[in-house]
């Protein structure tokens, strides 16, 4: 057995399988540096150096364990944490999503306009007689033909085309056309301006059919400006991703493209109040929805526990019973309580006998995502209590007893003081969970409700990180920046929740 | 009696009661599950009708790819776990067993993301898994490779956190006695730790079987393709989705996906509990 793990075939083994995955990284590098992702093929060559230095080298035993985990630890925990502190510097939205090169070259595709008469041709693509990429141009209306590339124009006389019944020329002698599949599998034959009179050009915009257009925008990269050559308007670098008019800075050419803002996104959340309410709100409302919900689920599981807490008929099937709404997938639980809470074929309308729209008031709906949560959360703490509740010693109730301490005083004086000490990690570690339950809240009531004709991205039932959601990934503007703004402050904020926590129930110590 | 009465009777009443409420919700989708009217109504506490239509529905329909996602879901699921504990294990013996430089440091860090919600670092994933697709589509966004390297490596911190837990938990004395043989640490791992470890980490796969099956955000934002889903996002657009509340085909569909779990979770009890206290384990 042990001959597996020394000698030849564990050598040569090791060497097959590192040999393998250096490969595939390096294909995967070789095609992140050729699009140009140098950050993640940099990582690519890190991890193949990584890998090979800790198995060929006897450096580091305790590496050879975990060069795996740590490679996929830095990859997509580590990364996308110090990705989202570089986001949230910048202005990364709808509008601003492109790269400034990619950016300049939208503005200048859009920057473009019809000539006076919006003229149309009919036209094939296909290449001239020296394969230049080149269009048979039917101008039907004034009875000419011409075939354009990119810097020549030649007439063509119709008696040398062939014509079909619509007046379109379709071929002409030493012009070969490219097939309509060969087109839509390569867009680039529609990004080539075709040369026509004066500062137009002629630009394909569908199958067959191109548009005169002359380029009103041009771009100085020495300036870095924009320049309006028609009107004379200069468009300057506002540094905030966007070329905005001289003298008028609201008037912007887009899309913009991704910018370091530095610390506007953080310190729009504290001035504006656009901003700044709303965060407020659903920061409350986050508090007091996983207070809420640790308080209730720890009294319900604490409750529960004590009322089992001895032998007694049935335990078993109640102990069965009650685990079940913790077994289910939680996903599946929410969408069902969203659906019982439906106003109109929901089943606790049904009982209730009433007609409450649950979800489209702010505290129906804030009063059934702490019942749903109740619901999942109780199992837990029950489950929790019992283990514990066994483990206070029973000589101190015992005692007390024999002090004359009446049970209820027991519980008060003893057992709950007892419980909570050893608990309140968990208790702490229940909150800071709840302050980020995003499932139930995205699930059960999407955040709502919320006015969002108003533009409100904040709903009733929103907490920070379904908010945070909205923000990133919500319906019509997105803001990347703005939204990891928002995921780093509640980072700071759980992880100190979480410190606290930790060093109050000492468990750092326990480190080394 | 009385004496009875009054020691047992609100423990008895009460725990009925959280019962009660408990599987309310549970009973409502397996009634509705044999409905055709297709919505969460109580119309009465006992079933009226009995129509398989909803189980039919699933397995028939050409629009409702609902084995495929079953599929998706078993493989995702699967190979996150099988991968994650692979990987996990060998960095939790080495943070458990062995001396290094920096451990005080890995552990706290580890323990630091942890708290870090993976939902927030959800765009920036988002961002760098669609510029991977931008050179390999086939691991990138939209792939399902793509979201197994997201869940996995998503996972690594908090599961070398459990299993590390775990491992202090397994008494140290025979990896020292096979130190002194003059065992290596690889030795030490392979031939004395991963046997004596192996119960526990099925324990730990199956938990991250259940923790990946029950995954909604991400596989949402990942997947498109109606073919590629996974059974939650799948079975969630029955009700939010191009179907207009299909409730019925929802509740069948709900309780064939839930069962496996169920199961999975009410015979590992035992040791999900211990696990609770050791640190959370389920979402």
């Amino acid at each position: 057995m042990s001959s597996i793990f020394r000698g030849k075939f564990a050598v040569s083994l090791k060497i097959v399988i590192l040999a393998v995955v250096t490969a595939i990284l390096s294909l995967l590098a070789q095609s992140a540096f050729a699009t140009g992702e140098s950050a993640i093929g940099a990582f690519l060559v890190f991890a193949i150096a990584a890998l090979n230095f800790t198995y060929f080298t006897k450096f580091s035993i305790p590496l050879k364990f975990f060069i795996p985990g740590i490679l996929f630890f830095i990859a997509f925990v580590i990364a996308p944490i110090i990705f989202t502190v570089v986001m949230s510097v910048f202005n990364y939205q709808t509008g601003n999503y492109i790269s400034k090169p990619a950016s300049i070259e939208q503005v200048l595709i859009l920057g473009v306009e019809p000539d006076a008469n919006q003229t149309t041709f009919d036209l094939v693509s296909g290449k001239d007689s020296s394969g230049n990429f080149a269009v048979l141009v039917s101008d039907i209306a004034n009875k000419r033909f011409f075939i354009s590339t990119q810097d020549s124009i030649t007439d063509i006389n119709a008696s040398k085309l062939t014509i079909n019944e619509y007046g379109v020329a379709t071929t002409a002698p030493g012009f070969t056309a490219i097939s309509d599949s060969e087109l839509a599998a390569n867009d680039a034959y529609s990004k080539i301006l075709y040369k026509y009179q004066d500062s137009y050009y002629i630009k394909i915009e569908g199958q067959g059919v191109g548009a005169v257009f002359r380029q009103k925008i041009t771009y100085d990269a020495k300036s870095d400006t924009m320049k309006n050559i028609i009107t004379g308007e200069t468009y300057i670098n506002n540094g905030k991703g966007n070329f905005a008019l001289e003298g008028s800075p609201e008037t912007v050419l887009t899309p913009g493209w991704r910018t370091p803002i530095w610390f506007e996104n953080y310190t729009k959340l504290v001035t504006d109040s656009r901003f700044r309410t709303p965060l407020i709100k659903v920061f409350i409302w986050t508090v007091v929805f996983a207070g809420l919900t640790v308080l209730s689920t720890f009294s319900f599981g604490l409750l529960l526990a004590l009322a089992l807490n001895r032998r007694m008929r049935g335990r078993r099937i109640y102990r069965s019973i009650l685990i079940l709404p913790y077994a289910m997938p939680s996903i599946m639980s929410i969408l069902i309580w969203g659906g019982m809470f439906d106003s109109e074929f929901g089943a606790i309308n049904n009982i209730l006998h009433t007609h409450i729209a649950w979800f489209s008031s702010a505290t129906f709906a804030r009063a059934a995502v702490l019942l749903v949560n109740l619901w999942l959360g109780f199992p837990y703490f029950y489950l929790i209590c019992s283990g514990s509740l066994q483990a206070i010693p029973s000589e101190l109730l015992e005692a007390a007893a024999i002090d004359g301490a009446n049970p209820r005083q027991i519980f008060r004086r003893i057992t709950l003081p007892l419980l909570l000490q050893i608990l309140s990690p968990l208790l702490i570690a229940s909150f800071a969970y709840n302050f980020n339950n995003f499932n139930l809240i995205y699930l059960l009531t999407g955040g709502g409700p919320r006015n969002s004709l108003d533009g409100e991205v904040a709903g009733a039932t929103d907490i920070l990180i379904s908010y945070t959601y909205q923000i990133a990934f919500g319906r019509g503007m997105n803001d990347f920046g703005l939204a990891s703004a928002i995921s780093v402050i509640i980072f700071l904020l759980v992880a100190s929740i979480s410190f606290y926590g930790l060093r109050k129930s000492k468990v750092m110590e326990t480190f080394g | 009696m009385s004496k009875w009465l009054k020691e047992n009777l609100w423990r008895h009443a009460f725990a009925t009661a959280m019962c009660l409420f408990s599987l309310f919700p549970l009973y409502l989708v397996v009634l509705s599950s044999f409905k055709s009217s297709g919505s969460l109504q109580l119309d009465s506490f006992v079933p009226k009708e009995l129509s398989w239509a909803n189980y039919k529905m699933l397995f028939s329909s050409p629009k409702i790819p609902f084995l495929s996602w079953v599929k998706n879901s078993l493989i995702i699921s699967s190979v996150v776990a099988i991968s994650s504990v692979v990987v996990g294990a060998a960095s939790a013996f080495a943070f458990s067993r062995l001396k290094f430089k920096g451990k005080k440091f890995g552990i706290q860090l580890l323990l630091l993301v942890q708290m870090f919600p993976a939902v927030l670092a959800l765009s920036a994933v988002y961002v760098i898994m669609e510029r991977v697709y931008s050179f390999a589509p086939s691991i990138g966004l939209g792939s399902q490779t793509g979201l197994i390297l997201v869940y996995l490596g998503g996972s690594m911190g908090v599961n070398i956190w459990l299993l590390k837990g775990f491992v202090d938990s397994i008494p140290a004395e025979l990896d020292e006695a096979a130190k002194i043989d003059g065992a290596s640490p690889v030795q030490t791992y392979w031939l004395i730790f991963i046997p004596l470890a192996t119960p526990i980490l099925a324990v730990v796969c199956l938990l991250s079987f259940i923790g990946t099956f029950n995954e909604f955000i991400v596989a949402r934002l990942f997947l498109v393709e109606m073919q590629g889903r996974t059974v939650a996002v799948g079975l969630q657009q029955f009700i939010g989705g191009q179907y207009a509340s299909n409730w019925g085909a929802f509740a069948a569909g709900s309780i064939l996906a839930s069962i496996p779990i169920v199961i999975i979770f009410l015979s590992l009890q035992k040791y999900i509990v211990n696990g609770l206290t050791a640190g959370s384990v389920k979402g």
